[in-house]
């Protein structure tokens, strides 16, 4: 959301008309696909042909469906299963590399008999 | 963001800054435990670890600003200075290299030869390979340029294939350039023309790969739709980042191979 306060009053003013709207977000609006950005205005479906989907279909407000879901879930986790066992593999490597790090620099630190 | 009453980015608390410092101290450590006891372990370990990082912070940043919406114009705004004061940083490391070719040419030791090049080291021929090398980058330039025009311009194919014709040219560079350290008549051990070489040469080669990366998960980010022709910041970073290889390159080549020959 972006909202305006207005300095004088220190009140809120609703978002104005030229508000910043990223693609295709709208908060508090049920999920309906944004009218299609990416295409040229000036190109209808039935002129642009097979131009029309190049690479696939476009996913991305179905994301930002998943993503914007108010569940508290911080966006590291977001995406459920997948994103936990990277975490914990990721974290895993951390604390099991943090310990072997010390142990390989405490046995480097002993001095070398000749 | 339904609930802040600023246009401004709380980010969520994330593990990634620790995993990313626990990854540069295996990688120095696992570096110092190479040298003296022959052991990769800890230093691969540690380079396995800063790649998981950057995967998951990135990605992160891709999550809030393209499926979250958290890039508003004064966000917006930071991320460009980021950028700008990163790319700066890096040109003050490469003035580095750069001072130190400067001070052992200019003036050549009587160890040298008291001339530059030194005596004894075959040059590599500024107009051959090294030329190839310069168009193929200034290509890149110019590709990388259509690809912005492109994507503002709402052309979804256009911004597709001038993106991939100008990772292609990227890679195209780094393969010429392996061949060219390939087949050089010197090594990085041949005196102070070596080290200046090489030590300017490569770290410019690595960031040629990085940034061939970079503009790669661009192209990706592109084919999934996720830039549009108002907002594609991530696209424009990539771009800077390039055409400051770019122009690190021209200068590596007058110095270098052209002036240094």
């Amino acid at each position: 959301m972006y909202y305006r306060l207005n300095a004088v009053t220190q009140r809120l003013t609703g978002a104005p008309a030229t508000v910043y709207n990223p693609q295709g977000l709208r908060p508090g609006v049920p999920s309906v696909r944004p009218p299609p950005v990416f295409v040229s205005p000036t190109k209808l479906a039935s002129e642009a042909g097979s131009q029309v989907e190049y690479l696939g279909a476009n996913r991305v407000p179905d994301l930002q469906k998943v993503f914007q879901r108010s569940d508290g879930v911080p966006v590291h986790l977001k995406r459920g299963l997948i994103d936990k066992l990277l975490y914990r593999t990721t974290m895993g490597l951390t604390v099991g590399g943090a310990l072997y790090c010390l142990v390989a620099l405490y046995i480097a630190a002993q001095p070398r008999n000749k | 963001m339904a609930h802040q009453a600023h246009a401004y980015h709380m980010v969520d608390p994330s593990p990634w800054p620790l995993t990313g410092a626990i990854a540069a101290l295996l990688m120095t450590s696992g570096l110092a435990v190479w040298f003296h006891f022959h052991s990769t372990t800890l230093m691969i370990l540690g380079t396995i670890l800063l790649l998981l990082t950057m995967f998951q912070w990135w990605r992160d940043v891709v999550r809030e600003g393209t499926f979250q919406g958290h890039h508003t114009p004064p966000v917006q705004k930071g991320l460009r200075y980021g950028m700008i004061l990163f790319i700066t940083s890096e040109v003050f490391f490469f003035l580095g290299f750069f001072w130190a070719f400067y001070h052992s040419s200019l003036a050549p030791t009587p160890e040298l030869g008291g001339c530059w090049p030194p005596t004894g080291i075959t040059t590599l021929d500024p107009f051959e390979v090294p030329l190839l090398n310069t168009a193929v980058l200034l290509a890149s330039g110019v590709t990388v340029t259509w690809a912005h025009h492109s994507i503002m311009e709402g052309e979804r194919k256009q911004a597709i294939q001038s993106l991939t014709l100008t990772i292609a040219l990227g890679f195209y560079f780094t393969f010429l350039q392996a061949m060219e350290y390939y087949e050089a008549p010197f090594t990085i051990a041949d005196g102070v023309y070596g080290s200046t070489f090489f030590v300017a040469t490569g770290f410019h080669g690595l960031h040629v790969i990085i940034g061939s990366m970079f503009l790669a998960v661009c192209l990706l980010r592109q084919i999934h739709f996720h830039f549009t022709s108002e907002h594609h910041f991530g696209f424009e970073a990539a771009a800077w980042y390039w055409h400051f290889v770019d122009v690190v390159w021209l200068f590596l080549y007058i110095s270098i191979y052209w002036w240094g020959s």
